[in-house]
């Protein structure tokens, strides 16, 4: 027997729905809820316009539907079905008008653009072509190059890991205090995908220094230029690629 | 067939003695090098560069004495999976979520980061700086375990009074009448034994026993299984103690609940102290503190660590009660305080901190606002023998630029008692001030941001040197409104009338 034209929309939909849950239920990774109803979207409509694109179609799409209404064997259904559907609207309804407890949800862009330059040290620095003094030795002279990152690793564990963790990975022990939570470096997600210009800049100038999309107000990082010099701040930030094994973003230039 | 099976039973029961094997010494030391020489530094001495900054220290493993074990107190070295939980960490406990370390220290829980074979080569590696051999007593024994009971509480609570409370004051709060020091020279505080997710690893009655038992090497909270102690207790004694502590946990001022205090709408008088019952009408709501550590001068050594706060208003008053376990009453004429006290003694204090224009979405810098200002309520405790308490009100747009306020202009009113290791300190506002420039209008039904700071003066605690919490938010809940219920209503009254016209439709077009 041929599968009603109804059942097999329905199927298609959750088969598509399973889809965009899969990643979330087996690897743990979830596609956020906006974006999977925005896939739904399409794809329902998707499925729409093809089932409903001959005359033909359309009928036998429709027909349980209408069947419903005109055939008086369905009536039991029916009867079933015009009382679910205004509890339905009313659940959905409720949920959507009650009043809520729930503090306001903090919109806040975790990586906001940077400005172009910025003033720290007695200079201007643009973040555009900035890069890290000490970088280039990871090649011309590995040995100073392990030094500094050493250096870098004293000045983090007497500066940073209050906050951003023993392991680098964003719960130290006065993490829980904070809210935003400080970023972890670990993973692929953070200083992995900026160049160490952008680090640079969030370091020096910390929280405050954020614009307005990054809520300044919010973030506890301190303005670094304030407690570490420039030299400082260089070191440490080899220090965090090297010991998460991340390597920063570059311009794309040898 | 039986054959193969025998020798897959054989090869499951030896590889786990296989895995006991001593740690590789050698791949210990490189493990240690990358991960742990930032604290407990490069010989293994507690002297890392993050060391001076961390309290309780790191530990020195030179020494070999260990604080946290399970074999018993005339054993000096601790099992290998004693090791391996301090090491490794664990997720079952009750502490801060996020968590697995060892509680109110630096050290993290590794099991993310090192593998089992990577923490059995640093063990061996850690052990042998301190030339500790594998123990020659074993875990101390917990079968004769006290099932906690009414009486074995209140046994144990007699106990307690008698052996404990010099140190854990009377009623547990850490709230002791002795300054402590442990063998390295480091100021210790006593535990708070209401605060359950503050211990080490847990605070189940067998973690508890443990201690009790066994003492914490290196520290003055000795073994209470020591013949020559003269404070020793018997088996049953000991466990009814443990329960008795485990009994003293306060879970409801947990923090880390709910990020929004709730203020409950009270008709009538507001309370004027701590002690008054309307204060059963609202619920704790708790928040950890963490020491300011982003601005000079920086404060690395904290001895408060949460608040807890309850808010009730009427017509025209709002009252905070803010309450925060403190081990000491700072009081800087009284010799005991000083005695005891960390250094110079300055007094206690407590900070609200409120915009002064309230907006959900933007919020001044919480450290004391920006341009954006904030109130601050700046309460502080007696600084002499025969003055008051004190109360200041600011107006703040940033750390250095502050404006003091007489708090009587605006009708703001504070007093605060010190009782058993805990401040209580009441505020009390008129909701608004007809000034809504310069201080917030509370206003029933909006999210307000709010933030709190505190003071401990016997622990050097004055100025920057203070702990603080980010924001958070206070809400005056409105009285129930039910107009809400007319919409879910009509909507499902529409849907039908939807379904009765299809009906309907449909009829007509088969006659």
């Amino acid at each position: 027997m041929k599968m009603p034209k109804i059942i097999q929309f329905i199927v298609l939909s959750l088969l598509a729905y399973l889809f965009f849950k899969a990643p979330g239920f087996l690897l743990g990774k979830p596609i956020p809820e906006s974006l999977i109803f925005m896939y739904m979207f399409f794809v329902v409509i998707t499925i729409l316009l093809v089932m409903t694109s001959t005359e033909k179609g359309t009928k036998e799409l429709f027909s349980p539907i209408r069947a419903l209404v005109e055939d008086p064997s369905k009536r039991l259904i029916r009867n079933v079905v015009f009382a679910v559907l205004p509890l339905i609207a009313i659940y959905f309804t409720y949920n959507a008008v009650k009043p809520s407890l729930e503090p306001p949800v903090e919109l806040r862009a975790t990586h906001p653009a940077p400005p172009a330059t910025i003033k720290a040290y007695d200079k201007t620095f643009d973040l555009a072509t900035l890069e890290n003094p000490y970088r280039r030795l990871e090649k011309e002279d590995p040995a100073q190059f392990r030094q500094f990152v050493g250096e870098g690793g004293v000045i983090y564990f007497r500066n940073c890991f209050y906050c951003h963790g023993d392991k680098l990975d964003g719960k130290g022990h006065y993490a829980q205090g904070l809210n935003p939570l400080p970023l972890p470096f670990q993973g692929k997600d953070t200083i992995a995908q900026l160049q160490e210009s952008y680090v640079f800049w969030r370091v020096v100038k910390g929280g405050p220094g954020l614009p307005k999309e990054g809520s300044p107000a919010i973030s506890s990082m301190p303005a670094w230029e304030n407690m570490l010099t420039e030299d400082e701040v260089w070191k440490a930030i080899l220090f965090i690629y090297d010991y998460t094994g991340n390597v920063p973003r570059s311009w794309g230039k040898k | 067939m039986l054959k193969r099976i025998l020798l897959l039973i054989t090869i499951f029961t030896l590889f786990p003695m296989l895995s006991l094997a001593e740690g590789d010494i050698e791949k210990g030391k490189e493990v240690y090098g990358k991960r742990c020489s930032w604290c407990h530094g490069k010989d293994g001495a507690g002297d890392g560069p993050a060391s001076e900054f961390l309290n309780p220290a790191p530990r020195d493993f030179t020494l070999g004495v260990y604080k946290w074990k399970s074999t018993p107190f005339d054993e000096i070295a601790p099992s290998d999976e004693d090791f391996n939980r301090m090491i490794a960490g664990a997720n079952a406990h009750n502490g801060i979520p996020g968590w697995t370390g060892m509680n109110g220290t630096s050290m993290p829980g590794w099991a993310d980061m090192l593998s089992g074979s990577e923490i059995k080569n640093a063990t061996a590696y850690i052990k042998s700086l301190g030339g500790l051999e594998k123990p020659e007593k074993g875990k101390i024994d917990l079968s004769s375990k006290v099932r906690s009971s009414k009486e074995s509480i209140e046994s144990g609570g007699k106990l307690f009074r008698d052996r404990c409370s010099e140190c854990h004051g009377e009623e547990g709060r850490g709230d002791g009448t002795k300054k402590l020091k442990d063998d390295w020279g480091g100021r210790t505080w006593p535990r708070n034994l209401t605060k359950g997710w503050s211990f080490r690893v847990t605070n189940e009655p067998e973690d508890i026993y443990a201690r009790i038992t066994v003492g914490i090497p290196g520290t003055q909270m000795p073994s209470f299984a020591d013949p020559q102690s003269k404070k020793i207790m018997t088996d049953k004694e000991r466990w009814d103690v443990a329960n008795y502590v485990a009994s003293l946990d306060e879970p409801y001022k947990k923090p880390g609940d709910s990020d929004a205090i709730k203020a409950v709408r009270v008709t009538g008088q507001l309370p004027k102290d701590a002690k008054s019952e309307a204060w059963a009408k609202a619920e704790y709501t708790s928040f950890y503190m963490v020491p300011q550590i982003i601005a000079n001068e920086r404060h690395f050594k904290p001895s408060l660590n949460s608040i807890s706060v309850k808010v009730l208003y009427n017509e025209s008053e709002i009252v905070f009660l803010l309450e925060w376990d403190d081990p000491t009453k700072s009081m800087p004429w009284d010799e005991k305080a000083i005695e005891i006290a960390d250094g110079e003694l300055f007094v206690d204090g407590v900070a609200v901190q409120f915009p002064v224009v309230s907006k959900e979405s933007e919020k001044p810098y919480f450290g004391m606002g920006d341009s954006k200002p904030v109130n601050i309520w700046f309460w502080q405790s007696e600084g002499a023998i025969d003055s008051p308490q004190s109360l200041k009100l600011m107006n703040s747009k940033g750390a250095s630029n502050s404006e003091i306020r007489m708090s009587e202009e605006i009708g703001l009113k504070a007093t605060g008692a010190y009782e058993k290791g805990t401040w209580r300190v009441i505020l009390t506002r008129p909701l608004k001030t007809g000034d809504s420039k310069r201080d917030i209008q509370f206003e029933p039904g909006k999210f307000i941001p709010v933030a709190f700071a505190a003071w401990d003066g016997s622990n050097g605690d004055k100025g920057s040197r203070h702990v603080m919490t980010s924001w958070h938010w206070l809400i005056l809940e409105t009285e129930a409104d039910n107009s809400f219920y007319v919409w879910p209503v009509l909507i499902g009254l529409f849907v039908f009338a939807g379904e009765l016209l299809w009906l309907y439709s449909a009829r007509r077009k088969k006659d």
